[in-house]
């Protein structure tokens, strides 16, 4: 027998990298801006989105996609918020979304009528920062409720980030999160980050972020 | 788990390979994994030895070579053309 060796050198993530692009392609083609919101789980990305819809839901026309381990359970709450159809991507046991189950999505989203899609990933800060979905950004949402020190042990996401959405402020008071160590940590991993502070419960608490999303969204808000 | 799905498409990676090379067996696959590609190498280990156990692979072993960085990538294929050396 002839045994010898073929050289390949080729990245594993090369297909799901592919098929990213596609995705980013046909946003980009619709001028549709699109993040990628990730977290640990319990972050509160699914409360900030059902905030989101609910709010600015008459402003703008949001599509989202969720991703979940299990159950359709966050598409449910996001769908009594929005007339528009949630996407709901069960992975079955699969830590994280991959670019081709977002292509998949696109097929049932009308893109034309959309000023902005939101991707909630699976909650976790290990795995979603090695698959490209094709989104503009990835935006991770930080609970006063965690470490401080999450960015530091998990720099991958946050060097990836275009911004930091804390979350849960109105907790601050109650839990020893030291909010300007946080920062520090996070401006350590990426000084370029974007930095959002948020309470889905408070009162005002949603401003930033809707300033955020408003000046992201498609079309130009008329009010 | 997603150890599970780069197992996969590592073994669809040298599935097409194999099939380019038209070669009869394949008997390692090296691949290089970055110390920073959020892989648990041994989660890998695990689920390749598991894939690698089942036709077309059968016999054949996962070489893992740790790398700086964040790098994941097919290294190399020790493959058996089937016929004999001359």
């Amino acid at each position: 027998m002839a045994v010898r060796t073929i050289d390949v050198r080729e990245r594993v993530m090369a297909r799901n990298d592919a098929i990213a692009a596609q995705v980013r392609e046909r946003l980009r083609a619709a001028h549709v801006p699109a993040f990628n919101l990730v977290s640990s789980p319990g972050a509160g990305k699914t409360l900030l989105l059902e905030r989101t819809l609910a709010d600015l839901g008459r402003e703008l026309s949001i599509a989202v996609v969720t991703g979940d381990v299990q159950t359709q359970n966050d598409a449910d709450r996001l769908a009594r918020h929005t007339d528009r159809l949630v996407q709901a991507v069960v992975t079955n046991g699969a830590c994280h979304l991959d670019a081709r189950q977002i292509l998949t999505a696109l097929d049932s989203i009308d893109l034309e009528s959309t000023d902005l899609l939101f991707i909630e990933n699976v909650g976790n800060l290990v795995c979603p920062a090695g698959w490209d979905l094709g989104e503009d950004a990835k935006i991770v949402l930080f609970s006063v409720t965690e470490g401080e020190d999450k960015p530091v042990k998990y720099p991958k996401l946050f060097q990836q980030a275009s911004t930091v959405v804390f979350t849960k402020l109105d907790l601050l008071s109650h839990v020893p999160f030291r909010m300007e160590q946080a920062v520090r940590f996070a401006r350590q991993v990426n000084p370029d980050l974007k930095i959002l502070s948020t309470s889905a419960l408070a009162p005002g608490g949603m401003d930033q972020w809707y300033q955020f999303v408003r000046a992201h969204a498609r079309r130009p808000v008329l009010r | 788990m997603h150890e599970l799905g780069v197992a996969l498409e590592v073994c669809r990676m040298t599935e097409a390979r194999l099939g380019a090379d038209g070669v009869a067996a394949v008997r390692a696959i090296g691949l290089e994994v970055g110390d920073e590609a959020g892989v648990e190498v041994g989660n890998l280990q695990f689920c390749l030895e598991a894939l690698l156990a089942e036709p077309p692979f059968a016999g054949a072993r996962p070489v893992i070579l740790r790398r700086a960085g964040d790098v994941l990538r097919l290294a190399f294929l020790e493959v058996d053309d089937g016929c004999t050396n001359d």
